[in-house]
């Protein structure tokens, strides 16, 4: 059992680093086993600053680094090619707040796309809306061109064939051969973070719920955290093992899902039906919960509206057994099939260097040997009811990546079954009615796809100034498009599925 | 494997019998608005201050009454938590996907209507779908669990497709923001006339809670205007269904 708990609420550690030193800061602290947790850009009385996140999972801590940046300054010295994760970052910010690194060794936009006007930077001090009359032209978007005898490329999107969220994959092949690929996201950039500085508080957790629904717990769950930390407020132990019993269901349902899609995309059509059935299962439990089959409008901050009464908690656990027992008799179809082995084995590799050189999270990056889990890094006490491992394993292809899915299920299914135990109902009535000024809050959760990150500030009057939310796939995205290359094209929807990616939690 | 090849062999048809069933009874579902009177003449106004959606308004004109946007409603429940008279309820009939857009738009007196089934559509019996998602990623996985073998939208011969050139039927979900509206628009036009055009969701109707701001994800109007539209935040998959047999003029959505 680890002693050193980590304190979601409360004020977090922070320093201020010279916009000058923090690129060499960045670079000791990840040399030492840290993480970057997110980069951001936010708004001061006198210009703009970087926010950095960093994380430490031996110190089971977290840090905020401020860096000012120069009065007016509109560009600052890029921290990429010192620290290749920051490189979305930096685009990002750049595309959000109008902020340019210099020295960043492919700048092009990453979420606002054609359509939007030139000059328009959503967050920037004195933004407003565009109207039809004020547009210019944005310099259009330039996709990285390979060169070569018989090389050619294969546009892909932004409307797939499949079921699935608006994205476009530029290959650039030789024969059937991807010698490169060009993701560009942004098609579903909804101006989330905007939206949640306009709207009032107490609806800001039902924004932060779309910012990628099929994460409504996970994102719920990091909302309320961050809101918590803001405040210095802290809720009953029944809330906080319900919470986690929520992201643990989440996790189920969703891994479950994606062992399903995996098998679609080997052509496993006997495989992928049963997982479906077995989902549905678990997603029967979500709706005995929180009344939403996928736990929207449920969780909330500071307070727990309708805790679930003990009769709901025996039977959510009872049916979480039975779904356990289900799962052990249909993981085999998949896990212990030669052929679907065959296919997924060498498949779409991320070298474990290069995956900690892009600070992947969530089991893609457990799949590529880092040991690195919130749940274990930033622990809290509802995740020491019982003993679990970190499923961890090397290899980095598609077959680790569902390895590492199929352990994680049995451990949520005993999790949230120990979970769900624990929960005594008690009335805890809501005792905010305004967030404290210029306060800062953060909220960590092991979402289903990774580590989640929300981050909140408020101004002098105490209204949301700036929220940042990083979603993990915003740095696991490039892993994708490394994994597949000297891969065959028709190698990659399977490759993708293996690391189930969410558009719109990217974008924003 | 060999003990879980037995039991596959063993699961019997999980196919759902019950055609358009209504939700469990743990599920939230959409709320309605009955013909129990209401407080709102009396100066009663908790349900419009509960709703973070702006979906509930107090009409004031001629005598005082309440309407319930389901397309701008995000399902949450906390009108029909707080409504002292229980003219606001919870309904969990899947059978509320309509053809006018007005319909959505719920009175107090009202009972839920009954859809309007489209008096010709040329997709009687069999209808090709493509869907276009455009930022809603719990909706595209319910359409996905319409396939599955529980609600197998197959049987209703329904097919899923890939490119727009082969679909009679555009199935739209998500909010549609700005950079998402020429990619539609192209869809739209590679598809063959006749087509129909289906809102999947409340962020497809309105935007939902995303709407009015400079990413102008304001749902599918802004684009085209469908001919049958779906409620839910997300829906449920009964519901998409249900949305799909109105859109192919199937009877089955008005034989309760």
């Amino acid at each position: 059992m680890i002693q050193n708990h980590f304190k979601p609420a409360g004020p977090f550690a922070a320093e201020e680093v010279p916009i000058i030193q923090l690129r060499a800061r960045l670079k000791t602290e990840i040399q030492d086993g840290n993480r970057l947790g997110l980069l951001t850009a936010s708004a001061t009385s006198d210009g703009h600053e970087l926010l950095t996140v960093i994380i430490s999972p031996l110190g089971h801590s977290v840090r905020i680094i401020n860096s000012l940046l120069p009065h007016d300054a509109v560009t600052y010295s890029s921290l990429t090619p010192d620290i290749p994760q920051a490189h979305w970052f930096e685009r990002e910010i750049a595309d959000m707040w109008g902020l340019r690194p210099i020295g960043h060794p492919r700048m092009k936009s990453l979420v606002m796309h054609d359509s939007f006007p030139d000059n328009f930077f959503p967050l920037a001090a004195g933004a407003s809306l565009p109207t039809s009359r004020m547009r210019s032209r944005r310099v259009p978007y330039r996709f990285t061109v390979v060169q070569g005898n018989g090389v050619y490329e294969v546009p892909v999107g932004p409307v797939h064939a499949g079921v699935i969220e608006p994205g476009h994959f530029r290959f650039s092949c030789l024969g059937e051969v991807i010698e490169n690929l060009e993701i560009r996201l942004g098609f579903v950039h909804r101006g989330v973070e905007e939206h949640l500085t306009q709207c009032s508080w107490q609806s800001a957790r039902y924004v932060v719920e779309a910012a990628s629904s099929d994460t409504s717990a996970g994102n719920a769950v990091a909302h309320a955290f961050a809101m918590e930390s803001l405040c210095g407020v802290t809720v009953s132990e029944s809330v906080r093992r319900l919470r986690a019993a929520c992201v643990e269901i989440e996790r189920i349902a969703c891994h479950i899902g994606d062992l399903a899609g995996i098998c679609a995309d080997i052509g496993f059509g006997a495989g992928s039906s049963a997982f479906g059935v077995l989902r549905a299962a678990v997603l029967g439990i979500a709706e005995l919960l929180t009344g939403s089959r996928f736990m929207t409008g449920f969780l909330a901050p500071f307070y727990q509206r309708g805790l679930p009464d003990a009769a709901v908690l025996t039977e959510a656990a009872s049916r979480l057994t039975e779904v356990g027992l289900q799962l052990r008799l249909t993981l085999p179809l998949l896990m212990d099939n030669a052929g679907a082995i065959e296919r997924m084995e060498g498949m779409g590799i991320m070298k474990p260097s290069l995956a900690r050189e892009f600070g992947l999270v969530g089991p893609a990056a457990r799949a590529s040997g880092i040991d690195y889990d919130v749940r274990k890094a930033l622990p809290t006490p509802e995740y020491e009811c019982i003993e679990w491992p970190i499923a961890i394993w090397n290899e980095g292809d598609v077959l680790a990546r569902a390895r590492v899915r199929a352990h994680e299920l049995a451990t949520s299914v005993r999790l949230a079954e120990a979970l769900l135990t624990g929960i005594a109902v008690v009335k805890q009535p809501s005792c905010i009615t305004r967030l404290p000024a210029n306060a800062t809050g953060i909220g960590i959760v092991e979402a289903w796809r990774g580590e989640l990150i929300h981050l909140v500030q408020t101004d002098e009057t105490g209204r949301i100034a700036r929220y940042k939310i990083k979603d993990p796939s915003f740095n696991n995205w490039t892993a994708l498009a490394v994994s597949v290359r000297g891969r065959l094209l028709s190698d990659f929807p399977l490759c993708n599925k293996s690391f189930s990616l969410s558009y719109s939690g990217t974008d924003l | 494997m060999i003990p879980s090849l037995i039991k596959y062999l063993q699961t019997p048809v999980q196919t759902n019998r019950n055609l358009l069933a209504d939700l469990s009874d743990d599920n939230r579902g959409l709320p309605i608005l009955t013909d129990s009177p209401c407080h709102h003449t009396e100066g009663c106004t908790l349900c419009a201050e509960e709703c973070v959606a702006s979906a509930i308004v107090l009409q004031q004109d001629r005598e005082p009454h309440v309407t319930l946007d389901l397309g701008a409603c995000i399902a949450c429940g906390r009108c029909t938590d707080v409504c002292p008279t229980g003219t606001i309820t919870v309904s969990r009939s899947t059978r509320r996907a309509v053809t006018r857009r007005d319909d959505l738009v719920l009175k107090s007196g009202d009972i839920v209507p009954v859809p309007v089934l489209a008096s010709k559509s040329p997709f009687r019996n069999s209808m090709v779908v493509r869907y276009v998602s455009t930022g809603d990623n719990a909706t595209d996985m319910e359409v996905g669990a319409c396939q599955n073998p529980i609600f197998d939208v197959g049987r209703f011969g329904i097919q899923f497709t890939a490119s727009p050139r082969f679909a009679d039927a555009l199935l739209i979900g998500g909010p549609v923001p700005l950079a998402m509206q020429q990619p539609l628009r192209l869809c739209l036009d590679a598809m063959a006339e006749p087509k129909v055009v289906i809102a999947v969701g409340t962020q497809a109707i309105t935007g939902g809670l995303l709407r009015g701001r400079y990413a102008r994800a304001n749902g599918v109007t802004t684009v085209v205007e469908p001919d049958v539209w779906i409620p839910g935040n997300p829906p449920h998959p009964w519901l998409i269904i249900h949305g799909l047999l109105l859109a192919m003029g199937n009877p089955l959505v008005i034989t309760p």
